[in-house]
């Protein structure tokens, strides 16, 4: 029975981690594929079937040649070898024996010379079909072929020794190919659709609204949750039911607000709205009511000030609401794209954010995938980081809302 | 207490609060002759519509206020403290910000983004000194080694914060700001700026607050106005005064240039006026039906055996109604179900259990256009890898069953079958992971007690889940599902990144949001756009209603 039981436990624990896993890989795969593909080369992004790793044709360095050559793995008596690319749209013809137009050799043109009488070129019909007749070399020994098509051939020759060489279609041929990294893709769309200075704008926005928020709501809450002045609670009540009200309601009035003084595509009007907000408040009250009143009291007795009381006894013990909070403003500051495409330019680039750049940069570099995604990376990648600093503090910031309503 | 009217005043602090009280009688004398000018339309600046009606507002309550506490500091009374107080602190802080605001303050912000970057650096310095500070902390035991790091934190921060301010260029930038002051009326705000600080001065300081009688709940809710006054002006002027004047807007044909007519409900009459007829057969073309001056054919239905046509006059306004509906109607369960499964086999006390609710909360921290941009690629019809999975799971079961399964190779974003689909599953994909934390939360509520009473019972696994977990995650449950939907019908930045045009293929992703964006920054009628955005929120506030109304009524188990 207790054999049982323990058996029936490790099954469901295994199939817990199944589903778990399998879970977990859809989650993370996303994010993968933005990586590894922000360091390929833009070809490799479009390569079928598609792969997670960053490959890149190899290229070898031959005595002669300026450029390094292409490396292909091409078969050479039935091994396959690593060779070079020395010259390609060789001129080639599709050579056949006139018995059997299915035996065919393709070749270089150069390998071939017309059969001629008397000047003119021989033909010779097949089907029904003339075809002109070549003394054609083929390997040692040379035959009477006709010429039924035309191709053109890469010569893929031996690293090593380039006298022997090998004719094919380059097309089919296969490149060898190497996992290999390009981080300057971060360096080359950090200057593309000026992305830099997106970046430091997003950054200094993230802090300035950040920062600002923490104190007006400290403060805000602060004064909810411990003082009493009249008309304290319906003002709360008011706060509160305006937490509800979506963003969309307030765009067009808050665009033309920032028409009238001034601030449309400015970095002020990412900022200062976002200073003052009811949810911080309401969070940073419902902390405050909580903290016991009495070492407050008896700071009041000794004559500290309401402003000494806030900065030495509820600063300190509000410490994980304020991180809670702080990340909670750090995302929506951080990822918020409505608001700055309707009051920021999209023409000029100078007062930008990521999410901005990304959508021009989406258009821009259609063809290139790898700085797009690269770009993804650059605006995903921070919150991530102080998630895994932080995490305390983000799952704090979506069940602080959850939980107690 | 009688004794306090015979309090000895000092003739400095009674010279103060007379001086003020003349400050009053002129400020409401300003006041109201600006008010009246105002009224009369003789101002020297050209104020519009509602501004001119706030300025008139402003100046009328500024020249009461006054009087009045002219009247009561006259006669040393605490609630003259009060108002004195108030005023001048509006005043305080509506120069100030004009003064910055003339000074260019704000508006410069963007230099500060020019050279913020060669600041960083210096910042980091900052937050060194913090975890230097920080770190003493965990000698408790030696207080003075603790002091010291704390001091040596305390500096390396504040020399960091200096340079940061060098760095960032605050000397030129004051430079500037005094150049800047030397405009007359620049000047003169300042001064003004400082006119009202003094007066707060003299009223706020100790020997003024008892001389007036003030009181401990006199100085309380004094500090409970102070300290909410930057919230709450900032609220008012960025929330409230918008959403007031959004509705105002609603109500006219504003066209964002500033011209504007009062049109009343015209714009709300547009967006819900259809038209149902009755059709002789299911194939009328539109004309014979309805008046295509005014309607567009918005669907055709068939109603106890007759056929209707609806038509709209604004028929992108109900398509676009429709696809967020339809939208949510499918997202929200699809994000709402799999995080109620996937939080219940995290709550069995697994080890690695943080490491999975970590991954399943990453989505939910990446910007939305940066995931949009992913999974545009992922859904890529030719070399995307969803497609690619699809193909190889096709070929899997076609080899491994010898089915003749066909490969779908599904055009997802330019379908207009699937691009609404293929919006859902990647909003799926990322709420979900936020969701299952929330309801892993409330999981955390639940007593343990119940569940071991009921395996003493010989309940199931299943019995659990469905008599115990459900009921008593109701209200998480309520939580999770009216913000899902609240979100879902506010759907945006996904659509306008990832289909091409926004919107499309033709309007089959146009949410009610985008074309809210549309006719406001692109078709720039606002006023159209306003009344839009209330219907919205009158179908979010709806929904929220009837969540609620639900919860009430189910919420039989309350511990």
């Amino acid at each position: 029975m207790v054999k049982s039981y323990k058996l029936s436990q490790i099954l469901s624990n295994l199939l817990a981690y199944i589903v778990l896993t399998l879970f977990a890989a859809v989650m993370l795969f996303p994010f993968l594929f933005m990586l590894f593909t922000s360091f390929k080369v833009p070809k490799d992004t479009f390569n079928y079937p598609p792969r997670l790793l960053p490959y890149e044709a190899q290229v070898i360095e031959v005595e002669g040649f300026e450029e390094p050559l292409p490396a292909y793995a091409v078969e050479v008596n039935g091994k396959m070898e690593e060779y070079v690319l020395v010259e390609k749209n060789i001129k080639a013809g599709v050579f056949a024996d006139p018995g059997d137009l299915d035996n065919s050799y393709t070749l270089p043109l150069t390998d071939a010379t017309p059969v001629l009488e008397n000047g003119e070129p021989v033909m010779v019909t097949v089907d029904g079909e003339a075809y002109p007749m070549f003394d054609v070399m083929v390997g040692d020994e040379t035959k009477q072929l006709v010429q039924t098509g035309a191709t053109s051939l890469g010569a893929f020759a031996n690293p090593d020794n380039l006298s022997q060489v090998v004719y094919q279609n380059v097309r089919l041929s296969t490149p060898v190919e190497s996992v290999k990294f390009h981080p300057e893709n971060y360096v080359d769309v950090l200057e593309l659709q000026n992305m830099g200075r997106a970046l430091t704008n997003t950054t200094l926005i993230t802090l300035l609204v950040v920062l600002g928020q923490l104190v007006t709501s400290v403060v805000g809450g602060y004064a909810f949750a411990r003082l009493r002045f009249p008309g304290r609670d319906s003002l709360f009540v008011f706060y509160l039911g305006t937490i509800m009200i979506p963003f969309v309601v307030l765009v067009i009035p808050l665009y033309q607000l920032m028409v009238m003084v001034g601030w449309v595509d400015r970095l002020a009007a990412l900022i200062i709205p976002w200073v003052f907000t009811a949810y911080g408040t309401f969070l940073m009250r419902q902390f405050f009511v909580t903290v016991p009143r009495d070492i407050e009291e008896a700071a009041l007795i000794d004559g500290a000030s309401r402003f000494q009381i806030l900065r030495k006894i509820f600063l300190p013990a509000a410490a994980p609401a304020i991180a809670t909070l702080a990340t909670f403003t750090f995302l929506y500051a951080w990822n918020s794209f409505f608001w700055p495409l309707v009051v920021i330019n999209t023409g000029s680039s100078q007062n930008h954010v990521l999410t901005l750049a990304l959508n021009i940069l989406r258009g821009r570099a259609a063809d290139a995938p790898n700085l797009v995604l690269a770009g993804a990376a650059i605006s995903i990648i921070p919150p991530m980081l102080l998630f895994i600093l932080g995490q305390r503090f983000f799952i704090e910031s979506a069940m602080s809302s959850g939980v107690k309503g | 207490m009688l004794g306090n009217a015979f309090i000895s005043i000092d003739p400095k602090t009674k010279n103060l609060i007379r001086v003020t009280s003349v400050w009053h009688i002129v400020l409401a004398a300003v006041a109201l002759i600006l008010g009246i000018a105002t009224a009369a339309g003789s101002v020297l600046l050209e104020l519009r519509g509602v501004l001119r009606i706030v300025l008139i507002v402003i100046c009328i309550f500024t020249a009461a206020a006054s009087g009045w506490a002219v009247y009561e500091l006259w006669g040393f009374r605490r609630r003259g403290r009060t108002i004195s107080l108030v005023v001048n602190y509006l005043g305080f802080i509506l120069f100030f910000v004009l003064s910055l605001h003339f000074l260019q303050v704000f508006i410069d912000i963007d230099k500060l983004g020019e050279t913020f970057g060669r600041g960083l650096i210096a910042l980091v310095g900052v937050v060194i000194g913090y975890l230097i500070s920080a770190f003493g902390d965990r000698f408790e035991g030696k207080p003075e080694l603790s002091q010291q790091y704390s001091k040596v934190g305390k500096w390396v921060a504040l020399i960091s914060f200096f340079v940061f301010l060098l760095l960032v260029g605050i000397i030129p930038a004051i430079a500037t700001l005094i150049s800047r002051m030397a405009n007359p009326f620049i000047f003169s705000l300042v001064l003004m700026t400082a006119v009202f600080g003094f007066f707060i001065w003299t009223i706020w300081r100790e020997p003024s607050a008892a001389a007036l009688k003030a009181n401990n709940a006199h100085k309380e809710a004094l500090d409970g106005f102070l300290f909410l006054s930057p919230n709450l002006l900032g609220f008012l002027l960025f929330f409230a005064g918008p959403l007031l004047f959004s509705l105002y807007v609603s109500f006219t044909d504003w066209d964002a240039f500033g011209n504007k007519n009062w049109v009343g409900l015209q714009n709300y009459a547009k967006i819900f006026n259809l038209n149902v007829q009755p059709m002789d057969s299911p194939d009328m073309v539109v004309t014979e039906v309805l008046d295509t001056t005014v309607y567009d054919e918005l669907t055709r239905v068939k109603l106890l055996g007759k056929n209707f046509m609806i038509g709209a006059q604004d028929k992108l306004f109900w398509i676009s109604l429709r696809n967020t509906l339809l939208f949510g109607l499918l997202a929200v369960p699809l994000s709402v179900i799999p995080a109620l499964l996937l939080s219940n086999v995290l709550n069995s006390k697994i080890p690695g259990m943080k490491f999975f609710r970590a991954v399943y909360f990453l989505p939910s921290i990446a910007a939305t256009v940066g995931v949009s941009l992913i999974w545009q690629w992922l859904y890529n019809a030719a070399v995307g890898n969803i497609n690619y999975f699809i193909t190889v799971a096709v070929n899997f079961f076609n080899s491994t069953f010898g089915l003749a399964l066909v490969d779908p190779q599904i055009r997802w974003l330019s379908d207009t079958k699937t691009a609404l689909i293929a919006i859902v599953i990647m909003a799926a994909w990322q709420t979900m992971g936020y969701n299952t934390v929330l309801f892993l939360a409330g999981l955390q509520n639940i007593p343990k007690e119940l569940y071991e009473a009921a395996v003493v019972d010989g309940a199931g696994t299943f019995r659990k889940f469905w008599n115990i977990t459900v009921p008593l995650l109701a209200p998480t449950t309520f939580f999770v599902i009216t913000t899902s939907i609240i979100q879902a019908l506010q759907m945006f930045e996904q659509v306008f990144v990832m289909t091409n045009p926004p919107g499309g293929p033709n309007n089959s992703t146009l949410t009610v949001v985008l074309y809210l964006y549309q006719n406001g920054f692109q078709r720039f009628k606002q006023g159209y756009a306003s009344a839009t955005a209330w219907v919205l929120f009158l179908v979010i506030f709806g929904v929220t209603l009837f969540q609620f109304q639900r919860q009430r009524n189910s919420e039989a188990y309350d511990i």
